[in-house]
């Protein structure tokens, strides 16, 4: 068998398990053992890849910790052309990131067999919060994210990550000449209607579900019915913490417009570059770790992993990807563990709370040029 | 004891503050021979077991030194300053005045920098206006009680005000702009292009030290030289540690220059183990995580960017070193991440830089080689060369400036009888 095919074969294997009830002490052995499989084959297929493992501290043949393993910071899927394992007449779709203005964004490319597990990924842990179940699925989001595309930004991805549990997809926002979007009362009020005893699937980046519909909402008086629903966000707390909307704030503004329960409206966090993993809030507000990937916490000054109750930078792990070198990333994003098993909410392995975004330095002294005089002019020499 | 570093919150506060600093100044002239007494007992007052491991403290006691300052008054000032008398100039007297109040706007990574820039002002008998930044406060605060232990007179303490605010508080750094007639700007690019856009006075001097960046540069007799590469090895590490590599005067790429015989990994081998004694001497005590990331960026970039591109670097962010051939200044990572390139030609190199370098550390055996590139890196904007391993001794001028001379006046007296 080929070392793909093996590859395969093992994270097959890993996505067949149920995905929250694995011993950890197991699934640490089989992910190291796959991922050390899957670095292997990283090198072999892209040259410059194998010349950063080969310059790793510790070689990860002989490595008995996932931790120890090289990983590579997220900010190298901002390269163009993006970093890749496969040649471009394989490559599906690209996904980017969301990225803040003036900043470049991430791009990983998808073969065919790395979006069918990102798919497979996404509705096993999915499934695990809300049940198997297909149902109507409302989307507050315009339609143009729906369309199938050949790049695919990371609010589409998430979108039509979830487009599995649908039995018809309905969404709530209609996109203005201007390029913004607005709600289309008429539209939503009627799928309350219909939808009032069913079970039902909403999706939204969490400022816009704040701003496009629970505000609008609010500022009109009006509360849909429909009680059976589970509201899942994604994409981040900054824009509303600008505003001083928290996150119980949101909750409850949620819960209330939709007549629903607190628990059933779940943030989760995730990111383009970790394809087929997503990590929901469970009823104890803390995040978890599917079988086929890692979370390890990371101190910012000795770059080890903390202990439980500490904060660092959120290193993902996953085994999903074979078209990009996306098995081990460093995340600019902050997290605290918090346990390293046994939540209450009966789920094993690794807990942890997102703690936000690493805050960029306030003070980098008088050697930091940024992009003024020294930039500007090697950009002008090199033009 | 008062607080010596005043948590300010209204303009009236800084208002209030200069207007005080004025009268001061005005009841009583001082001649920068007051000052350096004053600056003598300092410094040995400041050689104090809770300050030793301060960053840049050993080289504050010495700075402060009469030996060392005066010098640098003679030479800015002339050879009648110390005592504050008036020199000939021809048919003309020179005598220098205070501008009268300098607001200082320190970086905040630089835990001296808040005393060494007001001590520039006092030298020049001006009245002190300090903003501290809020990591320095407590540093600040324990030097500045050494100065009032051995200024009990205040002929000094009195004509310092220093004040402790939050940077995005505009309207005071505006009221503080306001007060003054000279600043000393130092920072980063963001921080320094909002102090200079305030609104100073239009008669204000305002002089700014950074932001600039700063490289190292070896000749193949010298790096090739096994027995003294230790040496050189610790004298580079010792540039890149201090102030976390974060100031302007830090090297942030060594350019190697080819040579037969040698070998650059061996170089940097000797390097590595330079780097990890530096660090188990100076480890850090703390990292913002945003550095962490740009850390590990940086390496990977390296790596992935060039298969022969080779890197050395602990699990820890500790310290990494780039090894490569690429001709051009690199995009600081600064964090103790030195890019090591070998070329083929230091003088082309050189010859590249434009003003945003300010200091060149230097290892050449000739004298003449490096008397040529010293000439090509001063054409070229650079504004100190200096041996590797002094690369941060402070030194006027600084920056391509003098420190003193910008905040005194010289003012001209042509007697009216012949």
């Amino acid at each position: 068998m080929s070392a793909l095919g093996e590859i395969d074969r093992g994270i097959e294997s890993l996505l067949m398990q149920p995905p929250y009830g694995v011993d950890p002490q197991q699934r640490h052995t089989a992910l190291l053992a796959l991922l050390k499989k899957e670095l292997a084959y990283a090198c072999d297929r892209n040259s410059a890849f194998r010349n950063y493992v080969e310059h790793w501290p510790l070689d990860f043949r002989v490595a008995d910790r996932v931790a120890d393993l090289p990983y590579l910071p997220v900010g190298v899927f901002k390269a163009n052309p993006p970093l890749a394992l496969i040649g471009t007449e394989e490559v599906r779709h690209t996904l980017t990131s969301s990225a803040t203005t003036g900043q470049m964004p991430s791009r990983v490319v998808l073969d065919a067999a790395t979006a069918r597990r990102m798919s497979k990924g996404v509705i096993t842990i999915i499934r695990d919060f809300i049940g198997p179940a297909r149902r109507p699925y409302l989307v507050i989001d315009t339609a143009e994210n729906l369309t199938a595309q050949a790049e695919l930004g990371a609010r589409g991805a998430a979108i039509q990550g979830l487009a599995s549990f649908a039995t018809e997809i309905v969404c709530c926002l209609r996109a203005s000449q201007d390029g913004d979007s607005s709600l289309d009362l008429e539209k939503l009020l009627a799928c309350a209607a219909k939808w009032k005893h069913a079970d039902v699937l909403v999706y939204g980046f969490t400022h816009v579900i704040w701003t496009q519909l629970v505000q609008p909402l609010q500022r009109q008086g009006i509360t849909l019915d429909i009680p059976n629903i589970h509201v899942l966000h994604s994409g981040g707390w900054k824009r509303l913490e600008q505003q001083a909307v928290t996150r119980d704030v949101f909750i409850r503004g949620v819960a209330s417009v939709l007549s629903c329960s607190a628990d059933r409206v779940v943030d989760y966090y995730g990111m383009v570059e970790n394809v087929g993993v997503v990590y929901p809030d469970c009823d104890h507000a803390n995040k978890h770790v599917p079988a086929f990937a890692e979370i390890i916490v990371r101190s910012p000054l000795t770059l080890a992993p903390v202990e439980a109750g500490q904060r660092g930078l959120i290193q993902v792990c996953s085994v999903l990807p074979t078209s990009f070198p996306g098995f081990l990333l460093l995340t600019e994003d902050m997290a605290e563990v918090v346990d390293y098993d046994e939540c209450p909410c009966g789920r094993r392995g690794t807990s942890f709370r997102f703690a936000g975004r690493a805050p960029k330095a306030e003070v980098r002294g008088c050697g930091n040029l940024e992009i003024t005089r020294y930039q500007q002019a090697k950009r002008s020499r090199a033009a | 004891m008062s607080d010596l570093i005043q948590a300010v919150d209204s303009p009236q506060e800084i208002a209030c503050a200069a207007r005080r600093l004025r009268e001061i100044a005005q009841q009583q002239a001082i001649t920068p021979q007051m000052v350096l007494e004053v600056f003598d007992r300092w410094a040995a007052a400041l050689d104090d077991r809770e300050l030793r491991d301060v960053p840049g403290m050993t080289f504050f006691r010495l700075w402060l030194r009469r030996g060392n300052l005066e010098p640098v008054l003679l030479r800015e000032l002339g050879p009648s300053s110390l005592n504050g008398g008036w020199q000939e100039d021809g048919r003309a007297k020179l005598r220098a005045f205070p501008l009268g109040i300098v607001g200082h706007w320190p970086a905040g990574n630089i835990e001296i920098q808040p005393v060494l820039s007001l001590t520039c002002a006092l030298l020049g008998g001006n009245g002190c206006l300090v903003r501290v930044p809020s990591r320095l406060v407590w540093i600040t605060r324990r030097v500045m009680e050494k100065l009032q232990e051995v200024d009990q007179a205040g002929l000094l303490i009195d004509r310092i005000f220093m004040a402790s605010f939050d940077h995005s508080r505009t309207d005071l750094h505006e009221a503080m702009a306001q007060s003054v007639d000279g600043a000393m700007i130092w920072g980063g690019a963001e921080a320094v292009s909002q102090v200079r856009g305030l609104p100073f006075p239009h008669w204000a001097r305002v002089v700014v030290f950074g932001p600039r960046l700063s490289a190292a540069a070896m000749d193949a007799e010298t790096w090739r030289d096994r027995t003294e590469r230790a040496s050189w090895c610790r004298r580079i590490a010792r540039d890149v540690w201090q102030f976390d590599q974060q100031a302007c005067s830090s090297p942030q790429v060594l350019f190697l220059e080819r040579g037969a015989g040698g070998d650059p990994d061996e170089f940097v081998e000797d390097l590595r183990l330079a780097f990890q004694e530096e660090n188990r001497h100076h480890p850090r005590r703390q990292i913002e995580p945003a550095l962490t990331s740009a850390i590990c960026l940086a390496r990977a970039s390296w790596l992935l960017a060039e298969a022969g591109n080779h890197a050395l670097f602990p699990t820890s962010p500790d310290w990494t070193i780039l090894l490569g051939t690429n001709a051009e200044m690199p995009n600081p990572t600064q964090g103790r991440t030195l890019s090591v390139l070998v070329v083929d030609d230091l003088m082309k190199v050189i010859s590249t830089f434009d003003g945003s370098l300010q200091t060149l550390g230097l290892g050449v055996r000739d004298a003449q080689k490096e008397e040529r590139l010293a000439k090509a890196a001063g054409r070229s904007g650079v504004d100190r060369i200096v041996k590797l391993g002094r690369m941060h001794v402070f030194s006027s001028p600084w920056d391509g400036t003098e420190l003193i001379r910008p905040m005194v006046r010289l003012v001209r007296h042509v007697v009216s009888q012949d």
